[in-house]
């Protein structure tokens, strides 16, 4: 249901490891290796929280462009879905679903401000297109569920309200990551909350402990976050300019 | 084994069935255009490989303005893809067709809507809805609705044509709440819901829309249920008002004053936070000018205030939305625990002896394609039965002012209509838990089939059905 996690789509969608790290077959023909994969889409979410300051929507639209974002490259390769135009599709639709719908128009305007790159310029009409063919590729599941929901009431449990910008951060960075197709989003939470206790040396044991939920996750969610961290300062612009050239076709 | 060339009644389909049509298509055999709205059109089809199974498709427009499949279908169909009950409608697909941009949705068809059944009972056989039937129709009306306030979803646009009732079939007489383009999910809200501009038919509107409330909740669709229930005892609309067209805001004092007359004015005393409401403090002089103080509810729906059928509708319009009736609480209420109980068929009283109505099927305009384009034929009567299966939520030839036209389009001979007086269901309703989830349904169907019972059959002054189906 629409606000029950557990009877939502989005619970019965969530996927594994390795089907979300599989690299498209259309795309390993043009060398795209995993690593590849996960670049460009890193890069794209860049790209849409630069887009989504830009026209001023709230992260929560964001957070879900970026969800359909991901999810639609676990079904369709990016050799025939360029990134490029389905990162600000994406930013669209998602703008509709969470009511701030934003015009087309405006995003093709700073799309054009943003990047001088002509790779990058796409019109209205090829949003429109695109935005049908997300919808497909979406199959229609629409309903994201979100690590910010219950944050603050979980931060004011843990008494760790003072963290709450911090943690608040964290939980945007993991949308760098591929978390949010593969965990129920308030184990995100969670690990969030673990991994910035770990920073803030707070023991918080006793309180993870009477939440019931399985620790062994949340702890390995939040060994994700740190490997992320460190695997984020190995990122160089010629990285990632090098997976995004393997791309250069156009369709 | 009926066939399209049966129930159109003629060969004129051959202009719809062509041959260009894009594959995904290619497995309806399209009967024709059933409604039309602002948004697009309604097609009534049948599935090939199960010709007994109808279904209506609505047909979304690309926007002029370049702004993509429109936010109403997106919110539309992101609703109808998690939720899942009995008493609401299933969406059973979605296509696009990349050729045109257009965006179809299928839904199980229904045949019935509590807006024609309404005008039925008024108009042609003038004479009141039984009581079994009113008291099914609410009482499914508000499982449904209980379901989706208890997942946080508004329908916000609740009236008699969107209440659709399921025809000739095995979900026969079953109430399916429709149209959810301006159904919202109301827990965590980007934009205060007054952004998204004013929603609710006038009549049907609560009194804190009316005065100009911007935080409203899930009341104002038990006020709508309200003014339904009291349009199903009387034939008509409860608060007629003349609607203001001009205004962008939803202030519209004409309703406010029709609603006065019936309820009374309302006071500060039984509603504390009426003297927040925009309107209320603005317009004090057109409000509050005028007193009516005499509520007469009970001798505009003919009910004693004693009858626990007017308990029920004067709780569903309380005016303060905090007092008023939850949907979980009204399936409670003594009203259903009396005789007749409602039934899952609500269309079929199960008490051998009651009369059972025929309700006329939707008029199809047989000469419509997909694309929308009508030939210069005239237009088709069909004929048969269109059955099974629910609905769109628009409907043609509506002699009250409506947001749809439609052109050629008659409605059905006598001779034409189902027949209803087949087997009857009856459901207990202190026997089955209220459904929640998708998860309790399998075992209340096993219920109801062991309640349903065998009678109603044959009655005296109505047309034989030609065929039994069981």
């Amino acid at each position: 249901m629409a606000t029950d996690f557990w009877t939502s789509t989005h619970y019965k969608q969530l996927l594994d490891q390795e089907e979300v790290d599989t690299v498209h077959s259309l795309d390993k023909e043009r060398g795209i290796t995993l690593e590849d994969f996960k670049l460009i889409k890193l890069h794209m979410t860049n790209y849409i929280v630069r887009l989504a300051q830009h026209v001023k929507v709230r992260q929560r639209v964001v957070a879900t462009a970026v969800t359909y974002m991901r999810r639609a490259y676990t079904r369709r390769s990016m050799v025939e879905y360029d990134p490029r135009l389905v990162a600000p599709t994406c930013l669209y639709l998602a703008s509709k679903a969470e009511e701030s719908t934003v015009q087309a128009r405006l995003l093709v305007f700073y799309i054009k401000k943003l990047y001088s790159d002509e790779k990058y310029r796409y019109e209205i009409k090829e949003i429109l297109e695109m935005e049908m063919k997300i919808l497909e590729a979406l199959n229609y599941y629409l309903v994201v569920f979100h690590p910010y929901r219950a944050l603050s009431q979980l931060l004011q449990d843990a008494g760790m309200s003072d963290s709450t910008q911090m943690i608040w951060g964290l939980i945007n960075d993991t949308y760098k990551m591929d978390l949010i197709l593969i965990y129920p989003p308030h184990l995100i939470a969670l690990a969030c909350i673990y991994v910035a206790s770990m920073l803030k040396d707070k023991d918080n044991t006793s309180w993870f402990e009477q939440l019931r939920v399985d620790m062994n996750m949340v702890e390995k969610i939040s060994t994700e976050i740190l490997d992320f961290y460190d695997y984020h300062k190995t990122i160089s612009e010629e990285k990632v300019n090098a997976a995004m050239m393997k791309l250069t076709m156009r369709m | 084994m009926s066939n399209r060339g049966n129930s159109s009644g003629s060969g004129s389909n051959s202009n719809i069935s062509s041959s260009n049509r894009p594959e995904w298509l290619q497995q309806y055999d399209l009967i024709g255009k059933i409604g039309e709205g602002t948004y697009g059109l309604v097609f009534l089809a049948k599935i090939k490989s199960n010709r007994s199974k109808s279904i209506a498709i609505k047909k979304f427009k690309q926007s002029k303005d370049g702004d993509g499949v429109s936010p109403t279908a997106i919110r539309e169909i992101m609703l109808l893809r998690e939720i899942s009950h009995d008493n609401v409608v299933k969406l059973v697909n979605v296509h696009i067709n990349h050729i045109d941009m257009s965006l179809y949705l299928a839904f199980d068809y229904a045949e019935h809507d509590l807006y024609e059944i309404i005008r039925h009972h008024r108009d042609k056989v003038n004479q009141a809805i039984n009581q079994y039937t009113v008291k099914s129709i609410l009482w499914q009306l508000l499982n449904g609705l209980n379901y989706l306030h208890s997942n946080w979803i508004m329908h916000r646009d609740l009236k008699p044509s969107n209440i659709l009732v399921m025809g000739d079939g095995e979900e026969q007489g079953v109430v399916k709440i429709a149209d959810f383009g301006l159904a919202r999910i109301y827990q965590a809200p980007l934009k205060p819901l007054f952004d998204n501009g004013v929603v609710v038919t006038i009549w049907y509107r609560a009194p804190e829309l009316l005065l100009g409330g911007k935080h409203y909740t899930s009341a104002v669709d038990m006020w709508a249920v309200g003014c339904i229930f009291a349009e199903l005892l009387t034939l008509k609309p409860l608060f007629q008002g003349q609607e203001v067209k001009a205004t962008p805001n939803p202030f519209q004092l004409d309703q406010l004053d029709k609603i006065f007359k019936v309820l009374g004015h309302p006071t500060v005393e039984k509603w504390p936070t009426l003297a927040h409401l925009p309107h209320w403090q603005t317009d004090q002089q057109h409000i509050q000018g005028h007193k009516y103080d005499s509520p007469g509810l009970y001798s505009v729906v003919h009910l004693s205030p004693k009858n626990p059928a007017y308990d029920l509708l004067s709780k569903m319009l309380e005016y303060d939305p905090r007092k008023r009736i939850t949907a979980a609480q009204a399936l409670e209420h003594e009203y259903f625990r009396m005789e007749p109980l409602p039934g899952r068929n609500a269309l079929v009283p199960p008490q051998p002896g009651e009369k059972i109505v025929n309700y006329p099927t939707r008029p199809v305009d047989t000469n419509t394609d997909f694309e929308g384009t009508t030939s210069l034929q005239p237009a088709q009567q069909a004929s048969g039965n269109v059955s099974g299966g629910m609905g769109p939520h628009v409907m043609p030839t509506r002699n009250v002012p409506r947001p749809m036209h439609m052109v050629g389009m008659q409605r059905m001979q006598q001779q034409s209509m189902a027949a209803y007086n087949l087997a009857s269901q009856a459901i207990n309703p202190a026997n089955i838990p209220m459904q929640r989830g998708v998860a309790a349904q399998p075992h209340q169907q096993q219920q109801q089939q062991q309640l349903r019972r065998k009678d109603g059959m044959g009655m005296p002054g109505y047309p034989q059905q030609k065929s039994r189906r069981f």
